[in-house]
């Protein structure tokens, strides 16, 4: 496919803005955190918001990117406003409900919200106090989780993505909505007509199919995501529309396929250009731990996933991408929700992951990008015991539960790689939701946090 | 490796509900108090032997002065009213004179302090403690008066913090930088001309010392000797930073240069530039230090 002329010319006047702002000492580094939905992304932006910000005033939050920095971070601040048309990441009303009693999690993102940090830095070396402080942008963009796996989409035509799609749909055929909607298509005449009813129908049975995937059986390659969560402008004639079993013949199949073209031009238009198109560091959200104990099937769901949104994002490395100054240079796979299994599970937790994101990891180092994994609690909510199960002493994690219960969680083994069929034969596990601990509301010394630190220094540490 | 658990270990994640409590406090990592360097607890407040002895010896020399002033006086009275009265005027003026340079010392670091009060209070984020402060400093500052009605109507110290940093402490800062270059004019200037490098230290430390002064009479703070001796103190550990560099200006100035005049007069440039730049820096450290806001 020929590149596009005018997506060249962008990215070269980016990267060289990106050149002249790293020799005037004020280089900029976009973000991009990417997960899946309830990977913890609105929960992670807000405790590295909260903690960069406390770092700036000189609270030890962030001892590794500290260390990585050498000791120079002078200041944090929040770029001001300017005319941005995206509303702000609200950090301050994130944390004063996490610190609230009782506490409360942050629902479930359905809009775009950006924010930015200026990091102030001494500049190092013997003549660096010559030249004053080095100022780096940092810009964040929270989304909601589900819209992301539409990115595979911008590569598939119809009848193709029909195909997937079914097939994906087919593994959670054990769900009644599942079924129903399976064998509504399945009834479909090769050439159905375009009536509205008959639509409205399939659509209504298509997203109840979706729903039920994502929410009794843990999957999250779900496609089109603005059908689970179609953003603060409501549903549209768009969305309307559903994978079929024959996809080429007949008046129903093309109107399905102008709606699915539409749709995928709208997201590549409002969503992906203008924000996954260029970023320099991406973190890789990962809830390992949900997939495991959601069964063999969301486990393999999650791995295609991830694989998937790898294989449609762009790294770099290709001749126009180095003439241009495009590509990633770093780019970290964090396991999040890391304090739901002890201590010395964690180092298992990563290993998991790593064998989980194998295949983009190769894929986006062959782009020439430095990658790393890591474990994560964006938000520290348990502490470490030991509970007794069967007469033997295991470790455990505790903490207290919405109702103010205290609870012990054995999360089971954490296998060091894809586990065999017979892990899973205990059934599925739903890891209880635990109260945040005890906040300042207004974040002033930074939120209790396990991996925070290495997983920045990993991620931005070679630009501080 | 294989999935299985270890032989005999329980199968599969579990949840173990404890013993239900009327209310369990939420989970405290004592994080506040983990991420905020602790402060040294203070020695016990014991007097050192040197202290002692310069304790012992201004109470021995102000004391039997003024027992001495006073037998003197009394002396004075016997040989007649006049020597007597005239006497008393005397000691009166000069103990006077005295206490009123102890007063002036110690109101000057009084001011001091008052700027540290006002940083805490900015730090820990208490508003009604930090609009107070600035409202005091307000009233002295001649730059910040037309804004403590601004002061009074803020509502949160993040909007005291912006007003003032936009206007009064912006336009000081402009000013202590202007100082800054006047002061780094003359030291380039003395040091380039002068004979001898103890000299240039002379006129060096005389100068900062100057620009110290003039920098916190800017910001409303009238400090003494003592006063003086502590803005001084706080710009030391920075001095010691800047220190690196000249060296590395320095060397390198030499280093780019083999021809021995050329040398010469570059080694001596560089020395006038360092003794600039030192100016400039220490107007904006002394600044820094007379700022009631503290920085970001």
């Amino acid at each position: 496919m020929l590149p596009d002329p005018l997506g060249l010319i962008r990215d070269a006047a980016d990267g060289a803005e990106r050149l002249g702002r790293v020799l005037i000492g004020q280089p900029r580094i976009r973000l991009a955190v990417t997960g899946l939905t309830r990977a913890g992304k609105t929960v992670f932006l807000t405790s590295l918001l909260a903690n960069l910000l406390a770092a700036g005033r000189g609270h030890r939050t962030l001892p590794a990117l500290e260390s990585a920095a050498g000791g120079r971070l002078r200041a944090v601040r929040p770029v001001p406003a300017g005319i941005e048309g995206l509303p702000r990441f609200d950090v301050s009303a994130h944390l004063a409900a996490l610190a609230a009693d009782p506490p409360a999690w942050p629902a479930r993102t359905e809009d775009l919200s950006t924010l930015a940090l200026t990091l102030e830095l001494d500049r190092a070396g013997m003549l660096g106090g010559l030249l004053g402080r080095r100022l780096l942008t940092l810009e964040l963009l929270d989304y909601p989780g589900e819209w992301l796996l539409d990115l595979p989409m911008l590569g598939q035509g119809y009848a193709a993505w029909s195909a997937a799609a079914l097939a994906r749909l087919r593994r959670g055929a054990a769900a009644e909505a599942v079924g129903a909607f399976l064998a509504f298509a399945g009834a479909l005449p090769q050439e159905a007509p375009a009536e509205d009813s008959l639509i409205r129908r399939g659509h209504g049975l298509y997203r109840a199919a979706l729903l039920a995937c994502r929410d009794q059986l843990g999957y999250r390659f779900l496609q089109p995501g603005r059908v689970l969560n179609p953003g603060p402008r409501g549903e549209t004639p768009v969305f309307w529309f559903f994978p079929l079993p024959h996809p080429v013949r007949g008046d129903l199949a093309a109107l399905m396929a102008r709606r699915h073209a539409a749709y995928v031009e709208a997201q590549r238009v409002e969503f992906f250009e203008p924000f996954f198109r260029r970023f320099d560091r991406q973190a890789v959200l990962v809830d390992v731990l949900g997939a495991l104990h959601a069964g063999p099937a969301a486990f393999a769901d999650t791995a295609e996933a991830i694989a998937a949104i790898a294989g449609a994002l762009r790294y770099g490395g290709g001749w126009l991408d180095r003439l241009t100054g495009a590509g990633v240079a770093r780019v970290a796979f964090v396991a999040t929700k890391a304090d739901h299994v002890p201590a010395r599970q964690r180092d298992a937790l990563a290993a998991l992951l790593g064998h989980l994101v194998a295949a983009p990891q190769e894929r986006v180092g062959t782009a020439g990008v430095a990658t790393s994994v890591h474990t994560l609690a964006s938000i520290r909510c348990t502490e470490d015991a030991v509970a007794t199960l069967e007469g033997r002493p295991v470790a455990a994690v505790r903490g207290v539960l919405p109702g103010g219960r205290v609870a012990k969680v054995y999360p089971g083994e954490i296998p060091l790689r894809p586990p065999e069929p017979g892990f899973w034969e205990h059934g599925f596990f739903e890891m209880p939701e635990f109260q945040p601990p005890r906040l300042d509301p207004a974040g002033a010394a930074g939120v209790p946090h396990l991996g925070l630190d290495a997983l920045l220094a990993a991620l931005i540490g070679d630009v501080l | 490796m294989s999935a299985t658990p270890p032989e005999g270990g329980p199968r599969g994640p579990r949840v173990i509900l404890e013993e239900p409590a009327p209310s369990t406090p939420r989970l405290d990592f004592g994080w506040e108090q983990a991420v905020v360097p602790v402060a040294a607890a203070r020695p016990p407040g014991r007097w050192s032997g040197l202290g002692r002895v310069v304790a012992g010896a201004a109470l021995l020399g102000l004391g039997l002065a003024a027992l001495d002033a006073a037998n003197f006086v009394a002396d004075q009275f016997t040989r007649g009213p006049l020597q007597g009265w005239a006497t008393l005027g005397v000691v009166v003026g000069g103990f006077g004179l005295l206490a009123a340079g102890a007063w002036t010392e110690l109101r000057g670091l009084a001011s001091i302090r008052a700027v540290d009060h006002a940083r805490a209070a900015f730090a820990r984020g208490e508003l009604e403690a930090a609009r107070a402060e600035a409202l005091r400093w307000a009233g002295g500052i001649a730059e910040a008066a037309p804004l403590q009605p601004a002061l009074r109507e803020a509502g949160s110290v993040a909007e005291l913090r912006a007003l003032l940093e936009a206007g009064p402490l912006r336009a000081l800062e402009a000013r202590s930088a202007a100082l800054g270059r006047a002061a780094a004019v003359q030291s380039f200037a003395v040091t380039a001309i002068s004979p001898s490098p103890g000299l240039d230290v002379l006129v060096f430390t005389w100068r900062g010392v100057r620009l110290v002064r003039q920098v916190a009479a800017l910001h409303g703070l009238r400090p003494g000797f003592a006063g003086t001796w502590a803005l001084l103190r706080r710009t030391l550990a920075d001095a010691a930073m800047v220190a690196a560099t000249d060296v590395a200006v320095d060397a390198a100035a030499r280093a780019l240069l083999s021809n021995r005049l050329l040398e010469q007069f570059a080694g001596d440039a560089a020395a006038g530039a360092v003794a600039a730049r030192r100016m400039l820096r220490l107007a904006k450290v002394a600044a820094e230090a007379c700022r009631i806001v503290p920085p970001d």
